[in-house]
């Protein structure tokens, strides 16, 4: 075998992150143990999703007052609720008194969140307002248990273009200023915006690494391959990337072209957009895991749940400028939408499996074309070694 | 409070009560169960007994947001059994 060939000695993972900062001619992607070991996963967890701002829904799941969703985010029983004067806010789903899970299933509270255990009872804010018989038979108080200092438990979050994020360490910068560059950057597209009903959500179950579905949407690269039919009127040469090192990274196009029904109609636009929107739209992963698109007359965001190392579900929700849409060309959007994301499921499954293969060494990156992804290696990179660093 | 003063294992009108009670119960009938509770308090003889339905009819009253939970509470505050630091 000739010696290029040959797979080269493992290098210690600090050695093998440093490469991955390396300037894109030279740098090679993150090592397979990013993919495919539990351990390595679970520090870069705690790098990447649990010391950072992550997306673990949107705010169209719990439209209505007293409206709560279970949701489970690296094993973390997580609850949404809003409350009654339309807060949304984010709490652990467990009861302050013996650690119960509070909310099985998506459904309106209407008055309390009664713990199906002892029933203590929760506001829709999360103050404790019941504590039956704790203080014996009949008696509901008792001076030990102090309800004002027993509430659930919340989670800091914050929603942004209707995604709820969380910092589930609880020591990240405030979102505004984490992200305040794509914040500025889509200033224009700071308007209401409107969700296009169950025909605009749905789920893919991808059996791959979250990561890789964020590396595959970052770059254009791939588009005339895996997207043929793009390529009708959105050729390569019609993309620009989009690189904010330790933010975000992905893609523009200069030849959005509007859907249309077949008497012409439109989506209406958002308002007040400037002229770059007539046919510009951009596509950005903002870090870690959420995928964002936006057009002149609609937006979508795209949560990525991690649920194992190597099974990701993409939750799709798409939105408009206002409440009321055709009916019939929203579905024709969502069904677009759908064919495009689909399509990219063999790829994303394919460098899964490959991950697999021990010779791999993290690969190579065109520096032409492959620097959205590079930004995003990068930035895993670096929060893991900074957190290898911090701990000594 | 023994099981006599809760009302278990009750024949007759009393009987009939926890029948009711469990049947709300299985039916997860919050409605139901808040009446029949606010019932069981009224006819219990023994004080913890009145207020150990007092109780459960409050807390299915606070869960459904039902208009009773206020006086329900008030009820059970008047009998020194909830504070009035609950809403």
């Amino acid at each position: 075998m000739p010696d290029d060939l040959r797979p080269a000695a493992p290098l210690a993972e600090t050695s093998l992150l440093a490469q991955v900062g390396a300037p894109i001619e030279q740098a090679r992607g993150l090592p397979n143990a990013h993919y495919t070991d539990p351990a390595t996963i679970a520090a870069e967890n705690r790098a990447c999703l649990e010391t950072t701002w992550a997306a673990i829904g949107v705010g169209a799941q719990v439209p209505e007052p007293g409206d709560a969703k279970p949701v489970s985010f690296l094993g973390q029983p997580l609850l949404l609720l809003r409350d009654d004067q339309g807060t949304l806010r984010v709490f652990y789903n467990i009861c302050r008194h013996r650690g119960m899970i509070l909310v099985e299933a998506p459904r309106r509270i209407e008055g309390a969140i009664r713990c199906p255990y002892h029933s203590w009872c929760y506001a829709k804010d999360g103050r404790l307002v019941a504590t039956p018989h704790v203080g014996g038979p009949g008696q509901n108080a008792h001076p030990g248990i102090e309800r004002k200092t027993l509430g659930l438990i919340e989670v800091p979050s914050h929603v942004w273009r209707d995604v709820v994020f969380v910092n589930l360490s609880g020591d990240a910068a405030p979102f505004e200023q984490t992200h305040a560059e794509l914040i500025a950057r889509w200033a224009e597209f700071d308007l209401p915006l409107h969700h296009g009903g169950s025909g605009s959500s749905f789920t893919l179950e991808v059996a791959t690494n979250w990561k890789l579905a964020v590396e595959n949407y970052c770059e254009s690269y791939h588009l005339p391959w895996v997207h043929p039919g793009l390529n009708s009127y959105s050729r390569l040469e019609d993309h620009y990337h989009i690189e904010a090192p330790g933010r975000f990274s992905g893609q523009g196009t200069y030849v959005y072209r509007q859907l249309r029904g077949e008497d012409g109609t439109v989506f209406p636009d958002f308002e007040g957009l400037s002229a770059k929107w007539d046919e510009g739209a951009e596509y950005v992963a903002l870090y870690p895991n959420v995928l964002l698109g936006v057009h002149r007359d609609h937006a979508y965001a795209i949560v990525l749940e991690p649920v194992a190392h190597d099974r990701t579900r993409e939750h799709v929700h798409l939105y408009y400028p206002v409440p009321d849409t055709d009916p019939s060309l929203r579905a024709r959007n969502a069904a677009q939408w759908k064919e495009v994301f689909i399509e990219d499921i063999g790829v994303v499954e394919g460098m899964q499996r490959g991950r697999a293969a021990t010779g791999f060494d993290g690969g190579r990156f065109s520096p032409a074309m492959d620097g959205p992804t590079h930004c995003f290696h990068a930035w895993v990179a670096g929060r893991v070694a900074a957190l290898e660093e911090a701990k000594g | 409070m023994n099981e006599a003063a809760i009302g278990v294992g009750h024949a007759g009108p009393r009987g009939a009560l926890d029948a009711a009670l469990l049947a709300a119960h299985g039916s997860k009938d919050r409605t139901a169960l808040i009446g029949l509770y606010a019932e069981a308090a009224d006819t219990a003889d023994d004080p913890v007994a009145r207020s150990f339905y007092l109780t459960h009819a409050y807390v299915f009253a606070l869960e459904a947001g039902d208009a009773l939970a206020g006086s329900l509470k008030a009820r059970l505050v008047a009998r020194g059994a909830e504070t009035e630091d609950a809403p």
